[in-house]
């Protein structure tokens, strides 16, 4: 393929470069290569196909009697006036309140959570990071599990909350948005005529408004409790590398912990922010595991996600086409959104090597973003 | 938003000397109590959870349902795991999942830290070629590859089994870059004495660098084991058969009530505890490395 | 610009690396599971069930294992964690399970992709299958497999409960309005009269009750915003209204059976498959069984059947069909339904069936009249649409909700 042709251009040339240096290199990279060439960029190629023709599941995508229909999939899906089109629409309400709620709630609790454990004593910080952390390392399933239990037949929460003389709703089988619940606590139980009359991908825009479901919002929780511990250890590595001379400068200044915090401090967090929430942004348009292990989408379709709708429209109802076409249009949607938040949050005056270093951060899950902190602790010990 | 506020420091304080800490006064003082105090409900509402999930696996599942919230079981049983190991698929899952994590875990050290190195030192035509496309790949979301990987893997011939379930895990695109800035990091001399010995790419890469690498390394390997044993999708559309069934989607369809009616509470969280159990050893193990990574020059 | 000329490097790199990869997959190994499968008499055979629990995957290993060793052919059973997703890829690999559970509202999507042989006509038990359940299983006119068993509704009853309400058997609802009064007599602060599943699958009875149903009789027009059907959920509504029925979700309860188990309920409406979760989770609960009380246009149930399935690429068709024909013959359904609680899906078995279980002999007398649920392809994602908003009958407008399963059904019905 490409590779031995690029090797045979590099061996054939004595320049600068070392020959030997230009077969390890490929030799080097070529199982990343081929196994991302194979399992990634491939199956893209090929999903791009699928959404594009009429494939009903059976046999080949490439087979001769599967033919193409343009953009017909994504017609059903973004203007058909079917069920397909309502479906998607729930899914990205669904999904755009999540993303809502997760992202800005996540990265406040991480960041004030790091910045509690490094104003805590030294002995006591171990412990902390260790609690704060240890949801992260446990599995989406076995979290689930937990919550269904948690949240679901047995409301152990809503034990806890009539402690408090709260009375908890019926998380997992309450499908009402709680906007729409706050709305109706003034009263308000339907929307105007120009909201309940109007659609847009098949959901009236009161609908559209209704909020994350309660349901969902158990899900949100979730997604808080086992997102924030890792994102705190970012901002902590961040926070030791903070030069202590500005805090004192500022303090000297007379500026009170709060003004310290918001001008001084948080404008040198910027770039971890922005990895932070670029790191939320990607992670919390891909809700699966949670939906495939607890509620396969209900109460009332409202924890239906893009991914989870991508799934079941292929694997269970053989429309593999619509599948693949909901699946590029979810990836579309985090490539738009990512480049926005990049293009609002871009910092003027940052060399380029830096912006590199941030740059596979951005883009990485959760774990690698981690461990890139982790990795530029350590370059120091080296040293 | 524009670049950092600039605070308004006299030179003069800037360069003052740092005050000597005399002992925390008593302001000091109280603020840490309530810092300490706040941290402490938190860790509880944080650790809480986890409790509720042993000492439910240990209840009946009446006692499970009517009183959810206690730590101790008025009633001891094993009951749940001796349904799990003895009378269920569980061991067969859970050997799955070892097989899986210890294979992609020592092959994506490998692989990483290869493609790493010659993508931090190694100058070779197209490297930037290679290293635009892994950023490119990367911002692929995941459950865009749940249909077609399914279709690659089967064309492959590696649908249900080991390899299909194995091979695709071995790569990714965050490791190497890990990796890749772990090297830069490397002074180039060492390297160079090794160059001038005559030593070839690959020696000079396995027994000079590699060495050095270790704290990469075990960042590597933490992530790989986490990334795999917690995997879920991946095995979604690569296996069918029972035989090849991992802890995630096990469990999965234990919760989703496909293998079991009803709501056996303490048999799903003893599933689910079991399956905490392995990355959790790791977690600690190896939390030094992770956690105390900034615990740098800062003495209080 | 320097950044933008990298990306569209990228780009071009992944295109590449892309378009090579396809091309080289495209040549031989693209070209597999082409229709019409080569005839194998030796391949073993494969069969794939969604199965109940531990008792149903037992019995059916046994007994094809005990076929397997008269036959001579090889035989396989294993239980699917996800019937559906597996038939699924099964089909796109071109390497499907042979014999395979097939539910109606899976059907029409594999009948019409090809994935299905219709061997319906092949059978040569084929005229000893309940009617209504060959029709279940008939796409574009064509019958395609053989049902495999089947269930309807009923009404479970606590009879301790019956008793403490001082009810006797007299008292047995007959009518909706009876039901109502017994349901209102049954409930008390520890448990509610009746609980059912907010969805179609339960609540359908009702409407079949009223004299609706989704569905025209011949499956070709959606009748599901009828004022029966209409009727029919207000119905149901007014049961919850009163406080004498709760949603098994506002009980916390996965199914009726469950909310009946715990004592939650006193009684609940599920089929003849509650009958084996009675025996092994809640044997402490006593009940017996009745026919659902007749609404206005008389009485009225849904039933449930899944079929066997054989795949159109099975390399073993024959043998295939011989597996089945066993698997549906009469004594072999007996010997299931004692072991998994289902009713044969052939009329020569019924009688011995009832004598068997007195108890559970509303369920198979409720057969005259039941419904079965529509089965076009994309007949299931209607009918989850319209159970999402079920969940919320309590609240919801019956005519609204069942105006938007009428608009849903119309684009899927009669095509």
């Amino acid at each position: 393929m490409t590779v031995t042709s690029g090797s045979k251009a590099t061996s054939s040339r004595r320049a600068a470069i070392a020959g030997r240096e230009g077969v390890a290199g490929w030799l080097f990279t070529l199982p990343i290569i081929v196994i991302l060439g194979l399992f990634l960029v491939v199956p893209v190629g090929m999903a791009l196909w699928v959404s594009f023709s009429d494939w009903s599941g059976r046999g080949s995508p490439f087979s001769g009697d599967v033919s193409f229909i343009g953009f017909n999939n994504y017609q059903d899906l973004l203007g058909g006036g079917g069920l397909a089109e309502r479906d998607f629409g729930i899914s990205l309400r669904n999904n755009a309140w999540y993303v809502l709620l997760v992202v800005p709630l996540q990265t406040a609790v991480s960041l004030f959570l790091a910045v509690m454990v490094n104003r805590a004593i030294l002995r006591g910080r171990g412990f902390f990071r260790t609690a704060f952390y240890f949801p992260s390392v446990t599995s989406s399933v076995a979290i689930t599990v937990l919550w269904l239990f948690l949240f679901g037949a047995t409301r152990a929460v809503n034990k806890l909350l009539s402690y408090l003389g709260v009375n908890g709703p019926n998380w997992f089988a309450d499908p009402s948005g709680i906007v729409h619940n706050f709305l109706a606590l003034f009263g308000v139980t339907s929307g105007p005529a120009v909201l309940t009359d109007n659609m847009a991908l098949g959901v009236s825009y009161w609908d559209w408004l209704s909020g994350p479901s309660v349901a969902m919002t158990a899900f949100i929780l979730m997604a808080i409790f086992t997102t924030s511990g890792t994102f705190m250890l970012l901002f902590i590595a961040a926070l030791q590398n903070l030069s202590g001379e500005t805090q004192e400068a500022a303090m000297m200044d007379g500026a009170n912990g709060w003004q310290r915090f918001w001008r001084v401090t948080l404008p040198q967090l910027r770039p971890v922010l922005f990895t932070v929430l670029t790191l939320g942004l990607i992670g919390t348009w891909q809700v699966f595991d949670q939906i495939y292990t607890g509620t396969q989408g209900g109460p009332g379709k409202t924890t239906v996600t893009p991914a989870y709708l991508s799934y079941t429209s292929a694997f269970s109802n053989q429309e593999w086409g619509k599948g693949s076409a909901i699946a590029f249009m979810l990836f579309v949607i985090i490539v738009v959104l990512t480049l926005v938040q990049r293009w609002v949050l871009r910092e003027r005056g940052v060399s380029r090597r830096r912006m590199r270093a941030y740059l596979p951060a951005a883009s990485a899950t959760n774990s690698s973003a981690l461990a890139v902190a982790a990795v530029a602790e350590k370059k120091d010990e080296v040293r | 938003m524009s670049a950092a506020v600039a605070p308004s420091i006299p030179a003069v304080a800037q360069k003052a000397p740092r005050r000597r800490r005399s002992g925390p006064g008593r302001k000091e003082l109280i603020a840490r109590s309530v810092v300490f105090a706040i941290l402490i409900v938190i860790a509880v509402v944080y650790i809480f959870p986890f409790l509720i999930n042993v000492a439910t696996s240990f209840k009946t599942d009446a006692e499970a349902a009517a009183s959810p919230l206690s730590l101790v079981p008025q009633t001891f049983t094993t009951a749940a795991y001796e349904r799990l190991f003895l009378s269920s698929d569980f061991p067969v899952w859970f050997k799955n999942s070892v097989v899986v994590t210890l294979f992609v875990t020592a092959g994506r050290v490998f692989f990483d830290s290869l493609a790493g190195y010659a993508l931090a030192r190694l100058r070779f035509r197209g490297r930037n070629l290679v290293f635009l496309g892994l950023i490119a790949v990367m911002s692929v979301p995941g459950v865009v590859l749940l249909i077609p990987k399914f279709l690659v893997i089967n064309q492959l011939g590696m649908y249900d089994s080991y390899s299909g379930m194995i091979i695709p895990l071995l790569a990714d695109a965050a490791g190497v870059f890990i990796m890749k800035s772990f090297f830069e990091s490397i002074p180039p001399s060492v390297e160079e004495q090794a160059k001038i010995d005559g030593a070839g790419v690959f020696r000079t890469f396995w027994s000079i660098v590699l060495p050095m690498a270790r704290p990469a390394l075990i960042t590597i390997i933490i992530l790989s084991f986490q990334g795999s044993w917690n995997e879920l999708t991946h095995f979604i559309v690569s296996t069918q058969s029972p035989a090849l069934t991992t802890l995630t989607k096990g469990v999965a369809s234990l919760a989703s009530g496909q293998l079991s009616q009803g709501s056996q509470y303490p048999l799903k969280l003893a599933a689910a505890a079991v399956m905490t159990i392995p990355v959790a050893i790791v977690f600690f193990i190896f939390q030094k490395r992770i956690l105390n990574a900034s615990d740098g020059a800062v003495k209080e | 610009m320097q950044r933008s000329k990298k990306m569209w490097a990228a780009l071009g790199a992944l295109a590449t690396i892309t378009a090579v990869g396809l091309a080289g997959c495209s040549g031989s190994s693209f070209s597999g599971g082409s229709a019409g499968a080569t005839q194998n008499a030796g391949s073993p055979l494969t069969v794939l069930i969604g199965s109940s629990g531990d008792a149903e995957t037992k019995a059916v290993t046994d007994a094809v294992a005990a076929w397997s060793s008269s036959s001579g052919t090889t035989a396989t059973v294993s239980a699917a964690s996800d019937l559906n997703q597996q038939l699924a890829q099964g089909f796109a690999s071109g390497k499907p399970a042979d014999v395979f559970y097939v539910s109606t509202d899976a059907l029409a999507g594999y009948a019409a992709n090809g994935s299905l042989l219709a061997y319906g006509d092949k059978l040569s038990n084929k005229d000893d299958f309940y009617p209504t359940l060959v029709s279940s299983f008939t796409y574009d006119g064509t019958f395609y497999c053989a049902p495999k068993d089947f269930s309807t509704l009923g009404l479970e009853i606590n009879t301790d409960m019956w008793a403490q309400a001082g009810l006797t058997d007299a008292d047995i609802p007959k009518t909706w309005d009876q039901l109502s009064a017994v349901a209102a007599k049954l409930t008390t602060a520890d448990h509610v009269g009746l609980a059912f599943s907010p969805e179609y699958a339960r609540l359908g009875a009702f409407m079949a009750q009223a004299g609706g149903g989704l569905v025209s009789t011949n499956g070709k027009t959606a009748t599901a915003n009828s004022a029966a059907n209409v009727a029919g959920l207000q119905y149901v509504k007014s049961l919850l209204a009163s406080g004498s029925a709760k949603t098994t979700k506002d009980l916390g309860a996965g199914w009726g059976g469950e909310a009946f188990g715990k004592g939650l309920a006193a009684m609940t409406i599920e089929g003849n498959w509650i009958g084996g979760a009675m025996k092994s989770d809640y044997p402490a609960i006593k009940y017996t069984v009745a026919q659902l009380p007749a609404g206005p246009a008389g009485q009225g149930t849904l039933q449930f059947t899944n079929c066997w399935g054989i795949a159109a690429d099975s390399q073993n068709q024959d043998a295939a069909l011989k597996l089945v024909e066993q698997l549906t013959s009469t004594d072999q359904q007996l010997s299931f339904a004692s072991a998994f609680g289902v009713m044969p899906s052939v009329q020569s078995a019924a009688d011995q069936w009832k004598s068997a279980n007195p108890t559970f002999a509303p369920f198979l007398e409720s057969a005259d009249f039941a419904q079965g649920v529509p089965n076009a392809k994309g007949a299931s994602d209607v009918i989850t649409d319209l159970n999402s908003q079920l969940e919320s009958i309590a609240t919801g407008d019956p005519q609204a909700i069942l105006d938007q399963t009428q608009k849903n059904l119309e684009a899927v019905v009669g095509k």
